[in-house]
């Protein structure tokens, strides 16, 4: 039977052509990336052990974010012009369900998995909805441009960078109440909740991370990395957390106990997203104004391939 | 091919972004437009692309056999400012930095209310597997929504106050495709660009559709003396069927300009259906009878002025509900 047969509508077929040429490649590799073209509407699947994209599938309107569910049964693709989420199924490949999402633009749970929150950018509005059912909970205006999500330690709040304005927002998971508003720098973008607690904003305006009382939402201190500061990743050991600086072209390396920086490496082409490798030993980061994705040795910092994929790579998951 | 063209443009698109475009708006504190910015950018330098084609591939072509030599070239030199302008600057930037934000907003709504823009994949699924026929199949249906915007430019006054600026032309060349009031070319931008989103035309595919109307659109102002035959004629719109459109007679009696002809962008077949299409081979002036003297032949500053003139001249007319004959709507200074 075909794919088109099975998924009458073009997003569902491209995203189980997708899908199964993703788990494909994944069994007959160590490794495997999927990169969401967020400007070409498509997935790149790249071969981790050659560094060649194997394929790109045409899969739907603007994906952007993609992440695994807390089971990690799921790896989901949040297409925010698409208004849906899609779920894959990691054991087969196949797309187990969709859910209808107003513009999910980035999307994240809470730690204890009850709540899930999706934001949209482009409609300034933040939507919580209840995880284990998808019933939206609260849809809440947030004006302007929300964007980077990190939780607090008990699942009980919410905080959003407002890339709009020079401002994060805090919300009551269950009310849907705003505990804080704070003002932290231009463009405020990567948000991340550090060992402490803490959370730590990114501030692409500027050159620094500014890490905030969760209850507050006081500015403890600032932490500078590199201009553009935007976006999180910690090493699988958590040893290292990485910051990319989109206007510098860099990741800086932070001791994540002390967040004072360690190291710097160069990563051109407009730094976004970025991912280990299952063994920890690369960093893969998303290039957003080269169309490519940068391999590079963590121990080193050395570059170790750059790899040509669609328009504008923002998402990152390696298999 | 196409796709390692369009590899190339992202690449330049991302080194002059990354180097000259995201420094500046660092130190403007203006980031939150990184992204918009950066899609935008792709814009002027397809631009580029569609010139630097259409003079390589055109240019000869004029030089070979003109339908008209001009000693003096000056309105021509004005069409070149239209394309620099319209093409990679004023334009573009207007109709993205302004009308992309709206559309995307009306498209959001649409979809969190339910309405999801049906792909034209979905409607015929064998399309699926031909994404090469689909392009086609995107182009066939923007043109027809081209034939009917272009009847509407002739047949409403108002609308054709402003269109009446391409057609003023007399020195008709490849760098007329873009003589156009800035107004018009914002209401064609928003007419082609509901179509495209209505059938699903991706972010990534407009930019490509639009760079085959450009390019054909240049090659039937092209000056030369030369069609595509009885066959190809009906196939596609060339020099000479496009310049009968242009024909200077179509501004005098029995001809007006909602009776004109050849109304086609790329596809004569909507002539041939909706019986506008005349076929006779003929090379003749192009330009507008009433229309003519400085206001014409003029620097592209004025022409615009010249356009907002008429507009205005349109609507009182139209206000007053006096029926506007051709010339008396908007007369030549």
């Amino acid at each position: 039977m075909s794919i088109a047969a099975v998924f009458p509508s073009r997003t569902l077929r491209c995203v189980a052509a997708a899908a199964l040429l993703f788990l494909g490649a994944a069994t007959a590799s160590a490794k495997t990336a999927i990169v969401l073209n967020s400007d070409d509407d498509s997935l790149s699947v790249i071969d981790g052990d050659t560094y060649k994209e194997t394929s790109r599938v045409h899969i739907g309107r603007a994906p952007h974010h993609l992440m695994l569910t807390p089971d990690q049964h799921y790896l989901i693709i949040a297409m925010s012009e698409g208004n849906e989420l899609v779920f894959i199924d990691r054991a087969t490949g196949a797309i187990a369900k969709r859910v209808e999402v107003s513009d999910p633009y980035q999307i994240g749970f809470s730690p204890d998995g009850k709540w899930f929150v999706s934001n949209s950018l482009r409609l300034d509005r933040i939507d919580i909805f209840d995880a284990a059912t998808f019933e939206l909970k609260h849809r809440l205006p947030a004006a302007t441009m929300p964007s980077h999500i990190a939780f607090s330690t008990d699942s009980k709040s919410v905080f959003v960078s407002l890339q709009g304005t020079e401002k994060v927002i805090g919300i009551d998971l269950a009310s849907g109440a705003t505990e804080w508003t704070t003002v932290v720098g231009r463009q405020p973008a990567g948000m991340w909740t550090d060992k402490a607690g803490n959370i730590l904003v990114a501030v692409m305006g500027s050159d620094y991370v500014a890490e905030l009382d969760p209850k507050t939402g006081s500015v403890l201190r600032h932490i500078v990395t590199g201009r553009g500061a935007h976006n999180f990743q910690t090493s699988p050991d958590g040893k290292q957390l990485y910051v990319s600086n989109r206007v510098a072209g860099s990741v800086s390396v932070l001791d994540p106990d002390t967040l004072a920086v360690t190291g710097l490496i160069q990563a051109p082409g407009g730094p976004d997203d970025m991912m280990f490798s299952p063994d920890g030993s690369q960093l893969w980061v998303t290039g957003r104004w080269r169309a490519s994705v940068d391999v590079i040795e963590a121990a080193s910092g050395a570059l170790k391939a750059t790899i040509p994929v669609g328009r504008s790579p923002h998402g990152i998951f390696l298999y | 091919m196409i796709d390692g063209l369009m590899h190339l443009i992202g690449q330049v698109q991302g080194i002059v972004f990354e180097n000259a475009i995201q420094p500046a708006l660092y130190q403007l504190g203006l980031m939150d437009w990184a992204e918009t910015i950066f899609d935008g950018l792709e814009i002027p330098l397809l631009g580029v692309l569609a010139i630097g084609v259409a003079y390589l591939l055109f240019r000869p072509l004029e030089l070979w056999r003109p339908v008209e030599r001009w000693a003096e070239r000056r309105a021509v030199r004005t069409d070149v400012i239209y394309t620099v302008v319209h093409k990679l600057g004023l334009v573009p930037a207007i109709i993205f930095l302004m009308l992309t934000p709206i559309g995307a907003a009306i498209d959001g709504d649409l979809r969190f209310h339910g309405y999801i823009p049906p792909a034209i994949e979905q409607m015929l699924p064998a399309l699926g597997a031909w994404p090469f026929v689909t392009f086609l199949v995107y182009i066939i249906v923007i043109d027809f929504g081209e034939y009917w915007r272009h009847r509407l430019q002739h047949r409403l006054p108002w609308w054709w106050a402003l269109h009446s600026l391409h057609h003023d032309q007399r020195q008709m060349t490849l760098w007329s495709d873009d003589r156009n009031h800035v107004v018009d070319d914002v209401l064609a931008a928003v007419w082609a660009g509901t179509i495209a989103m209505l059938i699903g035309v991706t972010p990534g595919e407009f930019p490509l559709v639009m760079i085959v109307f450009r390019l054909i659109e240049s090659l039937s102002h092209t000056n030369v003396r030369a069609g595509f035959g009885r066959v190809g004629g009906v196939l596609l719109v060339g020099p000479q069927y496009h310049r009968l459109h242009h024909a200077i007679e179509h501004a005098s009696a029995p001809y007006d300009r909602a009776r004109g002809c050849n109304f086609a962008v790329i596809l004569p077949l909507w002539d041939v259906i909706f019986r506008t299409g005349r076929g006779e081979r003929v090379f003749l002036p192009t330009g507008v009878a009433a229309l003519d003297g400085p206001a014409v032949r003029c620097g592209y500053l004025r022409h615009q002025v010249e356009g907002f003139r008429r507009l205005g001249a349109a609507v009182a007319k139209l206000v007053s509900r006096r029926r506007p004959g051709f010339a008396a709507a908007f007369p030549a200074e």
